[in-house]
C-alpha cells in the first residue's frame, strides 16, 4: 500500500522522546502541583519556589508571544498575581505548567487583541527596540553581529505575520516543547485543530524563512 | 509550498507531522529511519523537509532576553498590595456586617410584630363583618315583611269585593 515501507502506524510520529521526558516531567508534575497545593495552605516559601521554576518560561513565552519585553514582563507578572490569587481554588486537576500556560496565553492574546490598532509605526519601534535588547555575544565580530540581528529581525516579523494563536502554538512548540496534547489543553482545542494551527504556521513560515538555510 | 495530493505516498497529515517531527528531532528511531527512507524517493518531502530544518535552526536563533532583575521584588510588591487590598475588603465587610446584624435582628422583630398585627385586625374584619351582615339582612327581612303584610291585606280586601259581585 506504500512504497516507501511507512505504514501510517509506523509513520504517525510517535512522541515517544517526549513522553519518555514526560515520564522525568511527571515527577515535576506531581512536584508543582504539591507545591502548589502547599501555597493554598499558605506557605508562602513553595509560591517563591514556584516562581523560580516557572518565571523564564512564561516571560520567554509572553516576550516571544507580544514581541516586546517590558509588556511580556508586566503580563509575567499578571499571571503569577492570577495565580497567588486563585490559590485557594486551587485543584490538582490539570498538569500545573498547562494552568499556568492558559492563563499567559489567555493574557497574551488579549493584548495582541487589543494592541492590533495601535500604530504600526509603534510596534515597529518596539520590536526594534526589542532586537536591540539581546545581548552581545562576545565571540562574535561584529559583521557576525549584524547579520545575526538581521536575521533574528527576520524571525521576529515572520513570527509577527502568524495569527496570533497559530503564533501561541508555534511558540509553545518550538520553545516550550509541549506535545500536541498540552498545547491543545492549553488552548482548549482539540488535538487535531492543534495540528492544523502547527502546520499553517510553520508552512507561512517556511515561505518566509526557508532562505534562510 | 502547500501539499499537491498525488505527488507524494504520504497521506497530507502524516507527510506534515513527519516533516515537523524530523526538524525537531522528535520522531523515534523507526520512524526517522522510516522517513529518511522515504527522503530518499520524494523530491518534494526533501525540499519541504530542507526547509522546515531551516525554519528550526532559524527559530533557535532567537534568544530570548535577560529578565528584569526587579521581576520578583515588584511581583512582591504587588502580592504584598493584593493581599493588603483583599485584607481591607475582608475588615470592611466585617466591620459592616458587625452593627449590621442586630439591625437586621431588629429588623426582624418589627417585620414580625407588624405581620402579626395586622393579621388580627384582619381577623376581626372578618369576625366583625359577618354580624353587621347579618343585622343588615335581618332588617331588610323586616321590612319586606311589613311591606308584604300592607300588601296581603289589599289583596285579600280585592277577594272579599269579587266574591260579593259574583
Amino acid at each position: 500500500m506504500n512504497p516507501d515501507g511507512l505504514q501510517p502506524q509506523v509513520a504517525q510520529p510517535s512522541w515517544d522522546r517526549r513522553v519518555n521526558s514526560s515520564k522525568a516531567a511527571d515527577r515535576f508534575l506531581d512536584r508543582d502541583a504539591d507545591l502548589m497545593l502547599q501555597v493554598r495552605e499558605g506557605n508562602q516559601a513553595c509560591f517563591t519556589l514556584l516562581l523560580e521554576r516557572h518565571r523564564n518560561a512564561v516571560i520567554h513565552f509572553l516576550d516571544r508571544m507580544v514581541l516586546n519585553q517590558a509588556v511580556a514582563e508586566e503580563l509575567a507578572q499578571e499571571v503569577f498575581l492570577r495565580v497567588y490569587r486563585f490559590r485557594l481554588n486551587y485543584q490538582p486537576t490539570a498538569k500545573f505548567t498547562t494552568w499556568l500556560f492558559r492563563i499567559a496565553t489567555h493574557l497574551g492574546l488579549n493584548w495582541i487583541r487589543d494592541a492590533r490598532h495601535e500604530k504600526v509605526q509603534e510596534r515597529l519601534d518596539q520590536e526594534i527596540d526589542g532586537t536591540t535588547r539581546q545581548v552581545r555575544d562576545r565571540n562574535r565580530t561584529i559583521e557576525q553581529e549584524l547579520v545575526y540581528r538581521a536575521k533574528l529581525r527576520e524571525v521576529r516579523q515572520a513570527i509577527e505575520t502568524l495569527p496570533s494563536k497559530q503564533r501561541a502554538a508555534v511558540v509553545m512548540h518550538k520553545y516550550e516543547e509541549l506535545g500536541y496534547v498540552e498545547i491543545a489543553n492549553v488552548l482548549m482545542c482539540s488535538e487535531s485543530a492543534v495540528k492544523s494551527l502547527l502546520f499553517r504556521a510553520y508552512e507561512t513560515l517556511r515561505m518566509r524563512l526557508a532562505h534562510m538555510a | 509550498m502547500g501539499w499537491s495530493p498525488g505527488t507524494c505516498s504520504l497521506e497530507d497529515g502524516v507527510a506534515e507531522e513527519l516533516i515537523v517531527g524530523y526538524a525537531a528531532r522528535s520522531l523515534d528511531p523507526e520512524a526517522e529511519l522510516g522517513f529518511e527512507r522515504h527522503l530518499k524517493s520524494c523530491s518534494r518531502c526533501q525540499r519541504l523537509a530542507a526547509q522546515q530544518g531551516a525554519v528550526w535552526s532559524a527559530l533557535d536563533a532567537w534568544r530570548p532576553p535577560a529578565v528584569s532583575p526587579d521581576f520578583d521584588r515588584t511581583l512582591a510588591l504587588r502580592i504584598a498590595a493584593s493581599r493588603r487590598i483583599s485584607s481591607r475588603i475582608y475588615a470592611f465587610a466585617k466591620w459592616i456586617w458587625r452593627p449590621a446584624l442586630p439591625v437586621a435582628a431588629i429588623s426582624a422583630v418589627l417585620a414580625g410584630f407588624f405581620l402579626l398585627k395586622d393579621q388580627h385586625t384582619a381577623r376581626q374584619v372578618l369576625e366583625t363583618q359577618p354580624s353587621a351582615q347579618i343585622e343588615q339582612q335581618v332588617e331588610h327581612a323586616l321590612d319586606d315583611m311589613d311591606i308584604l303584610k300592607q300588601i296581603g291585606l289589599d289583596v285579600s280586601a280585592q277577594r272579599s269585593d269579587s266574591a260579593r259581585k259574583i
